[in-house]
């Protein structure tokens, strides 16, 4: 799993690289052709001719740079020879907790640190002197409470004489980055671990069956070994032993299983969405699916992968539910066929309610429909097993859910602790954060 | 007196074996795969019996060359891995029976099982259960509707018994499922009833269920008369399941499921004639978590 994660961010920042690379390409460019228009109006020596169309081009190509500057969740900004702030972007202004329009003219140090004098490892230094790209990794700061580590590369602009006139700061919070990479190794030890555990486990067995099988039959047959009381009661205390040492070994096999369950501080609004938006059914793209989860809901400690699977299983069973219904009903031209989902937190547990106006439960089958092998469904169209594992899972999480159907519409219900360990009090992990969309 | 062969590189077990069942057959002994054929060779045994991993010759290969050598021999795994690893070995080698090497070891469960094969007895729950062991009730299930009542009674039965039926809803439920629906089949191999729909049974199409119960375990048979599962598709489904390839199909879930919730499961078939399925849950936890391979073809 953490596999999967560590290439989509190096897919991710590889498409970050890219992006700030062709930015530094557009904004030399986009510099070059408002010089050149400049020069154009200056050389027609009728300021005038500025036409309104003109204008309207270069209030278009700035509002394009703009909105493609902000559509960027790592910070940008670009500076002067002076160190001081050309333009930002919005997760730039957001991340000083200015506006994009108020930082132009602050001084870079000043905005982003809140020092008077110039950092005295300035990455844009190098970059203003030599117009080589400039880079700083493991970077600490301290943002709202929380250190957080960030990586800053810099990259010049030069004008037609290859002077150096802007350096643009790409900013990048690595932080959960380098500590699933941490997790990674942590959970490689572990699985390495688990494996030798088992190895060796599997292999006492044997020597141990061999001592209790022996053991066994001397007591089951005293007079074949020749045994005396006291010779049975040794015999006995071999067998106790061998007993105990078996039951170590199967709490190590137990202990070296469960390291294969992860629990990770969890951001569910990005699974919950992921879930509604991945389960894709022939003709149930019609139905309105809608999320309503709390602002701040707090992260769960969980299996995201299984939980995610969670998600998936019941909100499969609420797109059939409705098809179901639209079968049975006839109904050519759905309308109002919706699957809703809400989380909230309650206390130290976090509610997650997934409600569909399908077909429903058949009254009396609530509690059923988590059996294994319970289907309504066709053959090839679903196993049965899917909220079993379901119930499973969710009681692997020490959650519950449950299930019931009420004035045509039908309710999933699954409540999860929100959980803690000394590890998560040491700041913890995000495995799966939130994108913040932009509007371009 | 049948004439039986053990085989493995740990004195400890080769000795107990022999200690336990030199009363009862003419057993021999060998530590590893080269000394058991050259003893093959000489003589004629009737059961061999051997651990999986041993030094030189692995179990699989030695009884696979036991099998070339002398054909009739039968044959057994012991193990004390986890059987779930050795699934697809089992069906490359034609393998039915693995032994889980439990600790202390179950002399009553491998003396039933070695006893099975070599007299080709092994239909009936009774034969598994202990000398104190009884039959608590037979049921003749005519009808879809008599199955239904058949696994709830049985479910409530042995909860009020026993305090929880562990899983065995869910498997009696599959298993007689399977029985009703899958076994009764027209000429040309398609099955006779919809999966579900309620269907009253031709008489030939009878399921038999049985439970006991002993001082340690109890247990649920379920027979069809059709005998139309063969060794070789349970361990291609057991397989499948096992290496997580069939979660998303119907095909042998059952099979697989019950195996993985019930304590031990035996499956007998005469072909063409009864297939039988033996669920056993323990009451303590010593013999719990082995999942043995028991298939009996005869």
């Amino acid at each position: 799993m953490n596999g999967v994660y560590l290439i989509v961010i190096a897919i991710l920042a590889a498409a970050a690289v890219v992006l700030v690379a062709a930015l530094v390409s557009v904004t030399a460019r986009y510099r070059a052709d408002v010089r050149q228009r400049m020069r154009a109006i200056r050389d027609t020596r009728h300021p005038e001719k500025l036409t309104p169309d003109i204008e309207e081009k270069i209030r278009l190509s700035k509002k394009q740079l703009e909105t493609t500057l902000d559509a960027i969740t790592d910070l940008i900004c670009v500076i002067d020879t002076d160190y001081r702030i050309a333009r930002v972007n919005r997760s730039y202004a957001d991340h000083v907790g200015k506006s994009v329009r108020d930082l132009p003219s602050e001084k870079c140090h000043e905005a982003f640190w809140g020092y008077k004098e110039m950092c005295t490892d300035c990455p844009a230094r190098l970059t203003f002197e030599t117009g080589l790209p400039g880079k700083k990794s493991n970077v600490l700061k301290r943002v709202r409470g929380e250190e957080r580590l960030l990586e800053i590369e810099a990259y010049a602009v030069s004008d037609e004489n290859d002077r150096v006139v802007n350096v643009i700061e790409h900013i990048r919070d690595v932080t959960d980055e380098k500590r699933m990479n941490e997790q990674l190794i942590r959970s490689e030890k572990l699985a390495s671990i688990g494996i030798m555990t088992a190895g060796i486990a599997h292999e006492m067995n044997n020597p141990l069956s061999g001592i209790s099988g022996t053991a066994v039959n001397m007591l089951k047959m005293p007079g074949k070994f020749g045994l005396n009381e006291k010779g049975l009661e040794r015999v006995t205390m071999i067998l106790e032993c061998a007993a105990r040492a078996t039951m170590i070994m199967k709490d190590l096999l137990r202990f070296s299983q469960k390291q294969e369950t992860v629990r990770l501080p969890t951001d569910l609004t990005a699974l919950i969405s992921k879930a509604a938006g991945t389960v894709r059914i022939p003709g149930g793209s019609r139905i309105k699916r809608t999320i309503d989860v709390q602002d701040d809901l707090p992260k769960v400690r969980c299996d995201p992968s299984k939980i995610e699977q969670v998600f998936v299983n019941v909100v499969t069973n609420s797109v059939q539910a409705i098809l179901e219904k639209r079968r049975v009903t006839d109904n050519a031209a759905p309308a109002g066929e919706s699957i809703h989902i809400s989380a909230r937190s309650i206390g130290d547990e976090v509610r997650i309610e997934i409600t569909d106006n399908g077909i429903g439960i058949a009254p009396g089958m609530e509690s059923k429909v988590f059996d294994p092998f319970f289907t309504t469904k066709g053959p090839g169209e679903g196993t049965g097993l899917g909220l079993s594992i379901c119930h499973r899972i969710v009681e692997e999480h020490q959650g519950h859910i449950a299930a019931g159907s009420k004035d045509g519409l039908t309710t999933v219900t699954i409540v999860l602790p929100v959980g803690k360990d000394p590890w998560d009090e040491a700041g913890g992990q995000t495995l799966v954060t939130g994108k913040r969309g932009a509007h371009v | 007196m049948f004439k039986i062969l053990a085989v493995d590189d740990e004195q400890a077990i080769r000795v107990m074996l022999q200690d336990f069942f030199e009363d009862t057959y003419d057993i021999r002994v060998a530590a590893n795969g080269s000394e058991a054929l050259a003893l093959v060779r000489a003589e004629d045994f009737d059961l061999v019996i051997s651990d999986i991993n041993m030094p030189g010759l692995k179990g699989p290969e030695l009884l696979s060359e036991i099998k070339k050598l002398k054909p009739r021999t039968k044959t057994m795994l012991m193990t004390a891995y986890n059987v779930d690893d050795y699934i697809r070995m089992a069906k490359e080698f034609n393998i039915s029976n693995i032994i889980p090497k439990t600790v202390p070891f179950n002399y009553d469960e491998v003396g039933a099982l070695v006893d099975g094969i070599l007299t080709e007895n092994v239909f009936g729950l009774e034969r598994y259960l202990l000398g104190d062991g009884q039959i608590a009730k037979h049921y003749t299930i005519k009808s879809s509707e008599e199955g239904n009542a058949v696994r709830e009674e049985l479910t409530r039965v042995i909860c009020e018994k026993f305090g929880s039926s562990g899983d065995v809803k869910l498997i009696v439920d599959e298993i007689i499922t399977n029985a009703i629906y899958h076994a009764p089949a027209r000429d040309d191999g398609s099955p006779k009833y919809r999966e579900y729909a309620p269907v009253h049974l031709d008489p030939s199409e009878y399921v038999h269920v049985t439970w006991g119960y002993d001082a340690e375990k109890y247990g649920v048979s379920i027979v069809d008369m059709q005998g139309r599962l063969s060794k070789e598709t349970v361990l291609y489904k057991i397989d499948r399941h096992v290496r997580g390839e069939g979660m998303l199909d119907d095909s042998g879930r059952g099979i697989h499921m019950s195996r993985l919730f019930a304590d031990r499961m035996l499956i007998n078939i005469k072909p063409g004639v009864k297939t039988e399925v033996i669920v056993m849950n323990y009451l303590s936890s010593g013999y719990r978590g082995y999942r043995p391979l028991y298939i009996n073809e005869l």
